[in-house]
């Protein structure tokens, strides 16, 4: 009998069905991987079953009862515990300290120190983790510090760990050491959901894994019985290509010419490695992939928030690698940013007032230094009636809109500068089905005016059916490029998770080295490089 | 659209209810040592505006706090703390006896607004150290501007007590100990009182009060901030900033450099808060010139919500109490600390009650917006 057992868990959101009928079965001594695209549900039925939401519909139930996880708490008793992707360690405690903080051994409200470094020595001792407890948490390397938030659930008995992307700031040992550890758990009955997307990796070590595809669980397979390219089709599915109306595809000039692009991210690594592209007057570049592979960076460093370390950006032929935001919004670069309540607008600003932000200085709405507040307030008018925006008045302070309209608004002031390149990275995630329509409708109209459009989506679908040309992102590099329906369905998957390499518009994919060949060799045949049969 | 009266009308109640709720808390406070709260409360208000040179006196202790006021409400929108109101205008007021004492033979139209200048760069050369740490390597101005003071203390008690000290006080031998200040202002940089003025429209006020023109020109400032922040680029900038430096940073603002301007622009104001009392009352500075404006500039900055009108309006409480004081403390026999403590009461409820209030109005509003939007 399956030790945890999910029956038809479902849980839904405005506008959407995060968890649609989900039924699970995990035995105990198991370690389960769980791997989707973003948006596939994955995050939401890990916190269902950690007591963050309560499910809809379905029933959850431990060892043949049912349970009811209202609460985090509730979870913990139950054993359940959860290692989160970010890690929420004090960084001045000690290994000890943070292990048992919030459920610490004492008597009469006095700490009994040596009970609790007895304890946790020895759960160290039983599971083969080796950790200073004196140390500071801040003075250790990542894989330990995960190896803290694993004893932390252990030390609250967890039998069930879920580990959220746990390899996702890990080095190449570090993960190897994490493996070991999480087979020595699984060796003592510990069971283990571990989610990623990272296939090679799942392939490694889970028994079975689950894969989920917007909100369905589509499939589990056990990991002898499955490989790479087939649990890319099962993630990828059959994209639907939406119907949309698009002018025809008359390309003109380059306007955003990106060369051998190198961005450091965080922790000084590069997030992005020597991408290249171009993307010409009236068309839509779609980037694809999954989140997480420099996507964000490179947008950043487009519209001047990120420095680059090597390479060149240039915005109609002007080079603008050391750009300041402001140059290069100067010279057309309009950016609608993927946290638009962080960068896109001021919540406590009015409506009004966030319609000219990054305009404020231009002639029209601000002169000799002082703002002409009625120009001001005549086009943030146009604007909310251009786009439909519904408001109850212009004064209102924009947090207290919707975030359909907040999108709106952002959109309404980038598209109304009658920019050269538009830069939209996930423009409607989060929206529900109107305003999104609406969106891909903006963008789509911008394109069929002349203007450049950069657009960075995890939604494959959209990526597709708005782009002229698409091209995928996978470990910071630019892996294929392709117009859609040059390429099926599963080689796109294949892309998206580090499977081959394609270079641009070369007709059928060639089997090139794994994550390395890189692109610059378009056209060259080099049959040296040709590998053996590939993956297939 | 009425519903924004009501919460205007609401914004306004609360620090009315806060006040009244001090004024209560006050008054057991004062029945506690004995005395009969409704007497004292009377005694307070008769004193103070009952009394022409009462009116006049607390406006002239409103004065400072109107600048220091603002100035630490500048720093405060554009996101930052400016502690140093304190240091910033000994410095500046130190700066501005040095030029008036210092310089002969200047008309006074010369010589009083280049007192003042001098005045305004002191505070804002004092102010470019804390700002360029905290831009540039992250240091809390909290911290550097809290030191800055200490260090001013002590520098201007060294340059009064012996570098500057006046060695010429024309005492008679034998007689007396000299003042330790610095030497006399030179009348021409010396700022007239209003007592001209106001006799044109038949209002004699007394000679011991020393309102002076300050006032008017600390309620001019307050009208020009008014329109520096919410009528300007850079107070829009400044705004952007101090509520949200990423998007402000997304769209093409600078922000260290509107944060730097801001806190100099504060630190001009902060330089020119002690004037009103150096070149109207004293004349020169010494070692009992008066401390603590900047750290009252804060409460009126909180109480007046960083808005020039209402730290306008907090000033003049201020000045109010104060003088109160006086009169109860003459008068009833009770100690000014009373009034100190119905001070901090009167703040600490000012500050809870429009939290309070605010949360309140914003649930109000959002869901307003949310039934409207859809």
């Amino acid at each position: 009998m399956a030790f945890l057992e999910l029956r038809e868990v479902t849980k839904r959101f405005p506008g959407v069905v995060a968890n649609d009928h989900i039924s699970l079965e995990i035995d105990r001594g198991e370690i389960r991987a769980l791997v989707g695209e973003n948006g596939a549900g994955k995050s939401t039925l890990m916190k269902v079953l950690s007591g963050l939401y309560q499910p809809d519909a379905g029933e959850i139930r431990l060892d043949g009862r049912r349970v009811v996880i209202d609460s985090p708490r509730r979870a913990i008793e139950l054993g359940i515990g959860m290692v989160h992707q970010h890690f929420m360690l004090i960084p001045r405690f000690t290994v000890l300290e943070n292990i048992v903080l919030g459920s610490e051994p004492a008597r009469g409200g006095v700490l009994r120190e040596r009970e609790a470094r007895r304890v946790v020595g020895e759960l160290c001792r039983r599971y083969e983790f080796a950790l200073d407890l004196g140390a500071r948490v801040e003075d250790l390397s990542v894989g330990a510090q995960q190896r803290v938030e694993i004893l932390k659930v252990l030390y609250r008995g967890a039998e069930i760990l879920i580990l959220d992307e746990p390899t996702a700031v890990l080095a190449p040992q570090e993960v190897r050491e994490l493996f070991v550890n999480l087979r020595h758990l699984r060796d003592q009955g510990k069971t283990i959901i571990f989610i990623s997307h990272k296939l090679d990796e799942v392939l490694e070590i889970a028994d079975r894994i689950s894969v989920l595809r917007r909100g369905v669980l589509v499939g589990t397979v056990r990991r002898e019985e499955t490989d790479r390219a087939a649990l890319a089709r099962m993630m990828v599915g059959r994209p639907v290509l939406l119907e949309l109306e698009k002018g025809p595809y008359r390309p003109g000039e380059d306007r955003l010419v990106v060369e051998d692009l190198t961005v450091p991210g965080p922790g000084g690594r590069p997030a992005v490695r020597r991408v290249s592209l171009r993307v010409r007057a009236g068309e839509i570049y779609g980037i694809a992939g999954i989140e997480g592979n420099g996507q964000s960076e490179l947008v950043e460093a487009l519209s001047g928030l990120r420095r680059a370390s090597a390479g060149r950006i240039l915005i109609g032929g002007v080079p603008v690698t050391e750009g300041r935001v402001r140059r290069i919004r100067e010279l057309g670069l309009a950016h609608v940013p993927e946290d638009r309540q962080r960068r896109g607008l001021i919540l406590a600003m009015t409506v009004w007032e966030n319609g000219v932000l990054g305009l404020h200085r231009s002639p029209s709405f601000a002169r000799r230094g002082w703002l002409q507040v009625g120009a001001i307030k005549k086009h943030a008018q146009s604007l909310v009636r251009e786009f439909d925006i519904r408001l109850p008045g212009l004064d209102i302070p924009v947090r207290n809109v919707s975030g359909g309209n907040q999108q709106k608004l952002i959109l309404a002031r980038e598209l109304g500068r009658e920019p050269t390149v538009i830069v939209a990275s996930q423009p409607t995630r989060g929206l529900d089905i109107g305003a999104t329509e609406f969106v891909r409708q903006q963008l789509l109209r911008a394109r069929d005016r002349g203007r450049a459009v950069l657009l960075v989506s995890a939604d494959l679908e959209e990526v597709l059916s708005l782009s002229d040309r698409v091209g995928v992102m996978y470990g910071g590099e630019l892996v294929a490029e392709f117009r859609p329906g040059e390429v099926t369905p599963e080689e796109i998957g294949h892309y998206m998770l580090g499977g081959r390499s394609r270079t641009a518009g070369a007709g059928p994919a060639r089997d090139g080295a794994p994550g390395g060949a890189g692109r610059g060799e378009a056209g060259s045949a080099s049959p040296g490089t040709d590998g053996a049969a590939g993956a297939d | 659209m009425r519903k924004r009266y009501r919460y205007v009308a609401l914004e306004l109640a609360s620090p009315l209810v806060a006040i009244a709720f001090a004024v209560l808390v006050g008054a057991v406070v004062i029945a506690a040592i004995g005395k009969d709260p409704v007497e004292v409360y009377r005694i307070m208000f008769t004193f103070a505006f009952r009394r022409l040179d009462s009116v006049g006196i607390m406006l002239f202790g409103a004065t400072p706090l109107i600048f220091s006021g603002l100035a630490v409400a500048i720093s405060f929108r554009a996101g930052l703390f400016n502690i140093g109101v304190e240091g910033q205008y000994l410095i500046g007021t130190f700066l501005a006896a040095l030029a008036g004492f210092a310089l002969k033979g200047l008309p006074s139209f010369v010589h009083l607004p280049l007192v003042i200048a001098v005045a305004a760069l002191g505070g804002a050369l004092w102010s470019l150290l804390p700002v360029y740490l905290k831009v540039r390597r992250g240091v809390h101005e909290v911290i550097s501007t809290i030191m800055l003071n200490y260090i001013a203390f002590s520098l201007i008690h060294y340059l009064i007590a012996d570098v500057f000290m006046d060695r010429q006080q024309g005492l008679m031998p034998g007689v007396g100990n000299p003042l330790i200040r610095t030497p006399k202002i030179a009348p021409s940089a010396l700022m007239p009182r209003m007592h001209g003025f106001l006799a044109l429209f038949g209002v004699d006020l007394p000679r011991h009060v020393y309102l002076n023109w300050f006032f008017p020109l600390g309620l001019l400032l307050a009208v020009a901030v008014h329109y520096l922040i919410w009528r300007t680029a850079f107070g829009y900038e400044l705004r952007a900033v101090g509520h949200n430096p990423a998007a402000a940073e997304a769209a093409g603002i600078d922000p260290a450099a509107v944060q730097i301007r801001a806190f100099l622009l504060s630190g001009l104001i902060a330089g020119v808060t002690g004037l009103s009392d150096l070149l109207s009352y004293f004349g020169y500075m010494d070692l009992d010139f008066p401390k603590g404006y900047g750290f009252t500039g804060i409460a009126v900055a909180l109480m007046g919500k960083n808005n020039p009108l209402g730290i306008v309006l907090a000033a003049l409480l201020f000045g109010f109490l104060n003088r109160g004081a006086e009169g109860v403390q003459t008068f009833a026999g009770v100690p000014m600390d009373t009034v100190v403590i119905l001070q901090g009461v009167m703040i600490l409820s000012i500050v809870v009650a429009s939290a309070v209030m605010g949360r309140y109005i914003r649930r109000q509003e959002r869901k307003e917006a949310l039934g409207a939007s859809w």
